[in-house]
């Protein structure tokens, strides 16, 4: 199921927004003219990544300096080693609508 | 919105409309209030846990949303629910106390223990009726100011147990608690237990949620007093639906020669967590604690657990095992403090677990602080998924792999329910097991 979160005209380019969808965190970020979703929960140990330094497509987790690519999830540096879950999104007369994957 | 509208919303929350307005309704005697008052400055002016803090970093309280609840109204009269109850079966209970949303809605105990002076009732009734005992050991152990879930508990818990059993008495049969929870409930309850010198007692309290999948907000405090020489065996299943917040700080003192068995089985909420303090006050006081965790879905269990030394000669032993299936999470914190001085101290923690997923995730943080010299302090931690090679054994053996793995997790559990001396607890925790079991992915 699609939930909205936001209107596509609210994101910067690069600069993700954390959202509560479904009880779970997610980010969503506007690159290159298309959106992503990822979790916003670090895969080393919980950590929250919405506040971490954003650098192109990555963002470091502020807690232990693990990074991530903010359009797949994957896990980019240490300490992390498995990928945060992304998420499904598409964008419907302007809204940015999101499914969680599991 | 008018002003009028606003200001009655207000005064359902917890805000300090919301608090005068519980205070208001209740019939509290004056210390009490003043107490109550005092700490609500503190919750008042208090953060919510800093996510850098060691105890929270592992907790994800952003969706957490106080604002979402609202303190229990003690004018309504509350009826029973169809919460489950899984302890009171088969047992011949000495007394017995229902609540629900926080609130006891029925209070029972054997006129033959009353005769000898226990006292086993509503935590509320009891600071009217035996104000002197409470006071004196009502929030003595649990710090109100630990953090903004225990001075939230502190100033506005609306009902809970209290016992008390007097000088040599030995309650032989057990005395019962349940809290129940509608959906979207609360539950501030305070359990506080005063066992005097040579007392015995044994405690079963449980709790749940009317519906599985139902939420709510639990805060609530335990405190277990134990004279010289007492005996306590105290029994804690927590079963709240899966959508609940939990939050708990539990603690004990245990006396000169004095013993506490302390059971802990968690199997619900979406979130819990819990603060789990033994202190041994005098010499040759012991204490076992058994925790069983079984979580599943995206539930989160933490229980930072304590054991602390204050004196000479005691025993601590804490075995906590959990199983996890799905994306769930546990987090156990487990500390030894030894104090200076207290030698010859014998302390021991161990936890183990159990992933029946590849995504779930168990996190086990040992640690000791000691300050003596003349001490035997051990602690181990283990973590595993669960062996293929055993599941497909006993599927040649014509068991189903959902059978095969509810023995591996009976098996997993064995070593606590070996330690559990109280036969309807172990088949009550048993059951709660096999209904907990999914499928292995
Ligand atoms: S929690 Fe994110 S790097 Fe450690």
């Amino acid at each position: 199921m699609y939930h909205s979160v936001c209107n596509l005209s609210d994101l910067k380019p690069n600069v993700p927004v954390t959202f509560e969808v479904d009880d779970r965190f997610v980010l969503v970020t506007l690159i290159d003219g298309e959106v992503y979703c990822i979790d916003d929960v670090c895969t080393h140990d919980g950590g929250t990544l919405g506040e971490g330094e954003v650098d192109g497509n990555c963002i470091a987790c502020p807690r232990h300096g693990a990074k991530f690519d903010l359009r797949s999830g994957d896990a980019l540096c240490m300490p992390a080693t498995e990928p945060t879950c992304s998420h499904d999104v598409k964008v419907d007369s302007g809204t940015v609508l999101v499914q969680l994957r599991d | 919105m008018n002003a009028a509208l606003i200001a009655s919303e207000s005064l359902g929350k917890f805000s300090r409309e919301g608090f005068d307005a519980f205070v208001a309704r209740r019939i509290d005697p004056i210390w009490l209030t003043e107490k109550r008052r005092s700490v609500w400055e503190t919750f008042d002016a208090m953060d919510w846990p800093n996510p850098r803090d060691e105890n929270w970093m592992r907790s994800d309280l952003r969706g957490f949303k106080l604002d979402k609840f609202t303190p229990v109204d003690e004018t309504l009269t509350l009826e029973p629910t169809a919460a489950p109850v899984r302890l009171r079966d088969g047992v011949d209970m000495g007394g017995d106390i229902s609540s629900v949303n926080g609130l006891v809605i029925s209070q029972s105990l054997d006129p033959e223990l009353a005769a000898k002076g226990v006292v086993f009732c509503s935590l509320s009734k009891a600071c009217r009726d035996h104000a002197e005992l409470v006071k004196k050991h009502l929030h003595s152990l649990i710090d109100s100011a630990a953090d903004r879930f225990a001075a939230l508990e502190a100033a506005m818990w609306s009902d809970g147990v209290f016992l008390y059993v007097p000088r040599n008495v030995v309650v032989e049969k057990p005395l019962h608690l349940h809290s129940a929870m509608v959906d979207g409930g609360i539950d501030l309850a305070h359990t506080l237990v005063v066992l005097e010198e040579g007392a015995q007692a044994t405690v079963l309290t449980e709790c749940s949620s009317e519906v599985e999948q139902g939420s709510g907000f639990h805060c609530g405090g335990v405190e277990l007093i134990l004279g010289a020489r007492s005996n306590l065996r105290f029994v804690s299943l927590q079963d709240w639906g899966q959508k609940v917040w939990a939050f708990a700080h539990q603690k004990a003192s245990v006396g000169q020669d004095a013993t506490i068995q302390w059971t802990v089985a968690a199997m619900g909420s979406r979130f819990a967590q819990v603060d789990q303090q033994v202190e041994l006050v005098a010499p040759g006081a012991s204490s076992y604690v058994n925790g069983v965790m079984f979580t599943r879905d995206r539930q989160h269990l933490t229980y930072n657990t304590i054991q602390r030394h204050c004196s000479q000669h005691c025993t601590s032993d804490f075995l906590y095992k959990s199983v996890l299936q799905d994306r769930s999470r546990t987090v156990w914190r487990g500390m030894i403090k030894v104090d200076e001085g207290a030698d010859k101290t014998d302390g021991y923690q161990r936890n183990d677990n159990l992933m029946l997923s590849d995504h779930a995730r168990a996190d086990s943080i040992p640690g000791l602080e000691i300050k003596a010299d003349d001490v035997r302090c051990t602690h181990g931690s283990t973590s595993g998924r669960v062996d293929e090679e055993l599941i497909f054994y006993a599927q040649t053996r014509g068991f189903t792999r959902h059978e095969a793995v509810l023995m591996i997790v009976t098996g997993f559990f064995q070593q606590i329910f070996d330690r559990i001396t109280i036969e309807s607890v172990r088949e009550a925790l048993g059951a709660a097991i096999a209904r907990q079991v999914r499928q292995v992915d």
